[in-house]
């Protein structure tokens, strides 16, 4: 590494280097010795059990999409790329992607936005807003599994709550297994009420993180509320806006409880999302080969849409990491 | 006293009563439908099977049988076994999570070692790819893994499927994301204070533990609260990877009734899924309230760092 510095570094900033690697050499190399054996120590069989049990069956998860493989007792068979081939061709594939991908980007939507004018009024000094914060929250904390089967007692068609009182108010039930509206609506509204909470807390303690010092100088210039919204509120809360987009779209990209236990795909396939049609051909067609390509799909759409959002969102933020980091130096002085 | 009455006529200004009547309704809407799941916990089966359904539904002969199954056990389903599983899971799970996250944590904020960001890096980048993926091959995995269930090197038997080991055996990797949480929490720490208690000839064991460790409290029960959640609600390991009866966890006994899983057509076993999502879902709220306090300060941490 020093010697491709020395190479392509001007004369005086090669020297400069040197004598700064000479000065300190004998001290850190014996630190970074001992440092790189307790670290090897530790690391080494944390990450190799984590390589064997993770990275591994990972790995193997995308090799598994070049291969045709149904049936866990047939032998695989190497099909080069007519997996994805065949997942750009048959709607039950392309569908089950465009719909993760827009269902992802409703709930992630919806969810952010209510998160966001709950964490306006949470950031109030209102009596009682930590039992608020709680309470929005503890939809979290629940099992998928066990909040959709109540769910499933509220829409029961016969005996369901909303369709007793819908028959009370002399309306006629809805069947709603029967509907791909009703079915994308009630895992968009189930969505929304495990997400908000948590999105409401990240946004609160973006809010509270905005300087305000900055709410002061706008008070001196005379800006109104809006101007310190859009002014002081919204440009303070840019890094955790990314933060909480993205995790929020990762993980709602790949939703899939909701819609295993709520429509199960129904009705004829019409609500399948892609992480649903994965688990569909791994555990009950055995279609392993398809299982793994699609895999690698939704892998490449998360990464993609992590990539370009962060890109996105960091482009014009040298002006706040400037400023940061002069608070910084100040600070260290 | 006087900020106090200050703060009191305030809440009655027009803005704050909004702000009031949204956060307090939409959060009784959120409630709601726990608040209905504890209320037909109170039903009998045949009650429950014959009453219209409304808005809130009170039984009239109101019973803690469902509650005191969780404790008790019941003949037709072994509703104790799931409780002791999911607890003994959860339980292990968190133990080795707080351990590995603390030593990967501490490594990654305080030792300098060739190649540290490029591993800290790709593990952290891994964290991105969908857990689907490794699902088949983990079952695969499992089923050949070797000199187990009756396996000679790699096949014969049914390895480690459907055993205990499916649940104990990811123990011991690395939890990244605490790792990750660590390291920002650990390099708040001056490093003055390691640099003294190495003075004074403390190991790097003893550093970790009794120096580090302690100012490390907040983050670790964020650590804790978070995994022992994921693991007590997830469905998946025991849903897959295991079969028989004696093993299952209580999410995995509700998927099991649940329509998804059942033959269509049949009506599911509602006052017994109720009863299982009641022994889910309230020991995860009392999780949850001893623990608020870390989660709003991690939630925030994690943010912000983020």
């Amino acid at each position: 590494m020093i010697s491709n510095d020395g190479k392509t570094v001007e004369p005086e900033g090669g020297q400069l280097a040197i004598g700064r690697e000479l000065r300190k050499f004998p001290r850190k190399s014996s630190v970074k010795r001992r440092d790189g054996l307790i670290a090897a120590i530790i690391l080494t069989p944390m990450i190799l059990w984590w390589l064997v049990l993770s990275g591994f069956p990972t790995l193997f998860g995308f090799v598994l999409g070049f291969f045709e493989w149904i049936g866990i007792s047939d032998s695989p068979k190497f099909v080069w790329f007519d997996n994805y081939v065949r997942f750009f061709q048959d709607p039950l594939y392309y569908q089950a992607l465009w719909r993760s991908i827009w269902l992802g980007g409703l709930v992630t939507s919806i969810t952010l936005l209510a998160g966001f004018g709950a964490s306006l009024l949470m950031n109030m000094p209102l009596f009682g807003k930590g039992i608020y914060r709680s309470v929005w929250y503890i939809p979290a904390v629940t099992s998928t599994v066990a909040t959709t089967q109540i769910f499933n007692i509220l829409l029961d068609t016969n005996n369901g709550v909303i369709n007793n009182i819908l028959v009370s108010m002399g309306k006629p039930p809805i069947v709603w297994q029967y509907s791909v509206f009703w079915g994308v609506f009630w895992i968009v509204v189930y969505s929304v009420w495990k997400g908000v909470g948590g999105a409401a807390l990240i946004w609160l303690a973006g809010l509270q993180s905005v300087d305000t010092a900055l709410y002061e100088a706008a008070d001196i210039d005379g800006a109104g509320r809006f101007a310190k919204l859009m002014n002081v509120t919204l440009p303070g809360l840019k890094p955790i806006a990314t933060y909480i987009v993205i995790t929020n779209l990762i993980s709602a990209i790949q939703i899939y409880e909701q819609v295993l236990f709520m429509t199960n795909g129904g009705p004829y396939g019409q609500t399948e999302v892609l992480v649903f049609r994965i688990y569909r051909d791994a555990f009950w067609d055995f279609n392993l080969g398809m299982a793994g390509a699609s895999s690698l799909i939704m892998a490449a759409v998360v990464l993609t849409a992590t990539v370009f959002y962060y890109r996105w969102s960091t482009v014009s933020d040298r002006s706040i990491t400037t400023r940061r980091s002069r608070k910084l130096r100040k600070g260290g002085l | 006293m006087q900020e106090f009455s200050k703060k009191l006529a305030m809440q009655f200004k027009p803005k704050y009563l909004f702000a009031h009547l949204v956060l307090f309704g939409v959060g009784l809407v959120l409630l709601y439908p726990l608040i209905f799941m504890v209320t037909v916990g109170f039903f009998t089966e045949e009650e429950f099977m014959t009453t219209v359904l409304g808005l809130l539904p009170f039984a009239k002969q109101p019973t803690w049988d469902n509650f005191l199954v969780l404790f008790n056990g019941s003949a037709d389903a072994a509703i104790q076994q799931y409780f002791l599983n999911s607890t003994i899971r959860t339980v292990y799970a968190t133990f080795w999570a707080l351990l590995t996250a603390l030593l990967a944590g501490y490594v990654f904020a305080r030792l300098k070692f060739r190649g540290k960001e490029v591993i800290f890096l790709t593990l952290l980048a891994t964290q991105m790819i969908p857990a689907t993926v490794a699902l088949i091959p983990t079952y695969l995995q499992f089923a050949r893994w070797p000199f187990a269930g009756g396996n000679n090197i790699f096949t014969g038997g049914t390895g480690i499927l459907d055993t205990w080991w499916v649940y104990l055996i990811g123990g011991p990797s690395i939890n990244i994301m605490g790792a990750f949480l660590v390291k920002q929490s650990m390099e708040k720490v001056p490093y003055e204070l390691d640099e003294a208690a190495k003075v004074d000839g403390a190991g790097t064991l003893r550093i970790i533990f009794q120096i580090l460790l302690p100012l490390q409290m907040p983050i670790m029960a964020f650590i804790a609260i978070t995994t022992a959640l994921a693991t007590w609600n997830d469905f998946i390991t025991p849903f897959f990877y295991t079969s028989s009866d004696h093993l299952q966890t209580l999410p995995a006994a509700i998927t099991r009734l649940s329509s998804a899983a059942a033959s269509p057509g049949t009506v599911p076993n509602w006052p017994l899924i109720i009863t299982l999502s009641l022994g889910t879902t309230l020991p995860a709220l009392f999780l949850f309230f001893f623990f608020q306090k870390y989660i709003v300060q991690g939630l925030a941490n994690t943010g912000i760092k983020g």
